[in-house]
């Protein structure tokens, strides 16, 4: 594949900065991220109804109900004055009947008042006909015309009273037999008016109550309208704002854990959260990309520390072939054919020796793809076992594997596992300068995944610094001695894998490392196989 | 002049087997170790003129054997090899009184002029 071309897609789609490195065999420094894309476009590609819309939205829904609330508030208060004002003016009217029919007594038994009677009656017609109009729609509409009726017959006959009221007093028998028949007219009237308005009084009263009530009826009715909107936008802005930080907090465990794989699109539509996640992502392409350095940086520094045991596996069999050499060279003339087929011999097995050790040096270094291949454990363990050696020689560290027969095989990637096992092996010996024992174990799990367990009884690891122990660069190894990549290196190689890796010390006696693979035969492991 | 003694003690036998032949022509009367055990106990029965050791050895290594000679018979010469050599190795063996160090790979006929050397100068 044409590296520049994979490394400008991403690129163009992150925008973020990496330098593409080649590496001698054409291969890209960095794993393309179809996965990376794709999460990108899909989220991307949802349709945008961003949280400030939102927002505005119910703002505007909320102030919208508010003013209605308002609008409906101002409308029953006026209802309510014209109401009151109605009230005031029927009471008026009222009054002024009352009065009349007093100053009517007055008059019939004294003679006297006759005029106030009058225009006591006037007043209450003038405030009939001032509300007729009103009183007459109302379902009171005969009552109403009736009162009119009898406001204008009383009117009429007062009317009539004064106008014959000098007559009346001058005792004319026929004049006062009229008078008497007016009079009686006039009661009657004047009873039916009063009792009639007495009765608009009390329906008025009733009806201001009834608006009064219904308007407050109104007004809570619209209250909880506003309450329920208020909860609505509450739900919304929590589901918004809250579920998101919710699930990104969940992100960051997942991506603290080592897990670097992009975030997906959780709802139909994006948001602000959306972009939040695509900038996310980015960055987790680019800690990836760190990542894998750092893989790269462990083996280096794995070889830095592995140089004085190289160094011995190369010059021992290099020093065997020199003086084997001259040693035929001496004897050349001399030595019998046995003796020189022994020397050529050696020289072969020597050379084969040292062309291995630097074969394994490369091929622990090599970057390749990574294969999954069903392997057996113990092929990993005893190969690494090789590569420490001349390591476990110098301190004096004495090898032991105790792996039982039948152990299904794991699927993995040979070289990933031995840099894994070669990390802890090494962790073992450093943890034994004076030298002790490195014992491996293998069994089944419980779980169907095949675990070693790496022992050693040296020095052991404080309980408060164990929890750190697989954290990227900590390490308790003198400066220079350690680069504290070897175990965060193989955690993510481990999860990459499927497996996974957990640590027991006591201080003083000793750390045992357990590393568990999903067996090959085991369908449910789903490593996620890409580039080393 | 009474025949002189060397010790050729290496954990990689072709070292011993190949240098025993060549120190006999110089006239050396020579036992090989392999096992560093094996030559502290040896060196515990008698005293060499000149001790050939290599440095890193399973077990006692040739900074324990070189001590132990230097303390219980301080006039053998230790002449060590070394396939990595380190500075502080160097100066370490320098201040126990090795008297050279020769690096793999080496030349046998340098090292049998060394032994040479160092025998004469005991």
């Amino acid at each position: 594949m044409e590296a520049g071309g994979r490394h400008g897609a991403m690129q163009g789609e992150g925008g973020m900065e990496a330098t593409t490195q080649i590496r001698p065999d054409g291969q890209p420094d960095e794993a393309p991220a179809p996965e990376l894309r794709e999460a990108q476009a899909t989220l991307l590609g949802r349709p945008r109804i961003s949280i400030r819309l939102r927002m505005i939205i119910s703002l505007a829904v909320s102030f919208f109900l508010c003013v209605i609330l308002a609008s409906a508030t101002l409308q029953i208060l006026h209802r309510v004055r014209f109401k009151v004002e109605n009230l005031k003016s029927v009471e008026a009217l009222s009054f002024h009947v009352q009065q009349a029919r007093r100053f009517e007594k007055d008059f019939l038994l004294y003679g006297t008042s006759l005029d106030a009677a009058k225009e006591n009656s006037e007043a209450a017609l003038a405030i009939y006909e001032g509300q007729a109009s009103r009183l007459r729609q109302s379902a009171w509409n005969g009552e109403a015309g009736q009162l009119g009726e009898h406001l204008e017959a009383y009117a009429r006959l007062l009317q009539s009273l004064w106008e014959k009221r000098a007559v009346a007093l001058q005792g004319d028998a026929r004049e006062k037999s009229y008078v008497l028949e007016v009079e009686s007219a006039l009661r009657r009237h004047g009873s039916e008016m009063s009792g009639l308005s007495e009765q608009l009084v009390v329906r008025e009263n009733a009806s201001l109550d009834d608006m009064l009530r219904r308007s407050a009826a109104v007004t809570l009715g619209l209250l909880v309208l506003l309450l329920v909107l208020f909860l609505a936008v509450a739900v919304l802005l929590n589901r918004a704002m809250v579920n998101p930080i919710l699930r990104f907090e969940a992100y960051n465990r997942r991506i603290a854990q080592g897990d670097f794989s992009p975030i997906r699109p959780a709802r139909w539509y994006r948001d602000e959260f959306s972009d939040l996640a695509v900038v996310v992502n980015q960055m987790l392409a680019a800690l990836k990309v760190h990542q894998d350095r750092c893989v790269k940086a462990g083996k280096l520094a794995v070889v830095g520390t592995l140089t004085s045991g190289i160094a011995h596996e190369i010059n021992n069999p290099l020093n065997n072939i020199s003086i084997t050499t001259e040693a035929l060279m001496e004897g050349f003339k001399t030595l019998g054919d046995e003796q020189k087929w022994k020397y050529l011999q050696d020289i072969y097995f020597e050379t084969e020796r040292a062309a291995e050790t630097v074969k394994s040096l490369l091929d622990f270094t090599r970057k390749e793809r990574l294969e999954m291949k069903p392997l057996n454990v113990v092929d990993v363990i005893q190969q690494t076992a090789r590569l420490v050696n001349n390591e476990m020689a110098i301190s004096n560290v004495v090898f032991e594997a105790r792996v039982p027969g039948g152990l299904p095989e794991v699927l993995g990637s040979f070289n990933q596992l031995r840099q894994v096992f070669l990390n802890l092996f090494l962790n073992a010996i450093q943890a034994m300068p004076q030298g002790g024992r490195l014992l491996v174990t293998a069994r089944m799990g419980d779980d169907g995944k095949v675990c070693v367990e790496v022992h050693d009884d040296g020095m052991g690891i404080a309980p408060e610094l164990l929890p750190r122990v697989f954290d990227p660069f900590f390490t308790t190894k003198e400066p220079g001695k350690g680069t504290g990549l070897g175990l965060s290196v193989s955690v993510s190689i481990l999860k990459k894998h499927g497996g996974d890796i957990r640590v027991e010390s006591e201080k003083g006696k000793g750390t045992t490392f357990c590393v568990c693979l999903p067996s090959a035969s085991d369908g449910s492991s789903k490593p996620e196989g890409e580039e080393t | 002049m009474s025949q002189k003694s060397v010790m050729v003690l290496d954990d990689e036998p072709i070292v011993g087997d190949r240098l025993k032949p060549v120190l006999e022509k110089e006239g050396f009367g020579v036992e090989v170790f392999t096992d560093s055990d094996a030559a502290l106990g040896r060196l515990k029965e008698r005293n060499f003129d000149v001790l050939v050791t290599d440095m890193k050895m399973r077990g006692p290594t040739g900074m324990d054997v070189l001590r132990y000679v230097k303390e219980n018979a301080a006039a053998t010469q230790v002449i060590v090899i070394t396939g990595y050599a380190t500075i502080e190795t160097n100066r370490e063996a320098e201040a126990l009184g090795a008297y050279q160090f020769i690096a793999k790979p080496f030349k046998m006929a340098e090292l049998a002029k060394l032994v040479s050397q160092a025998a004469k100068e005991k």
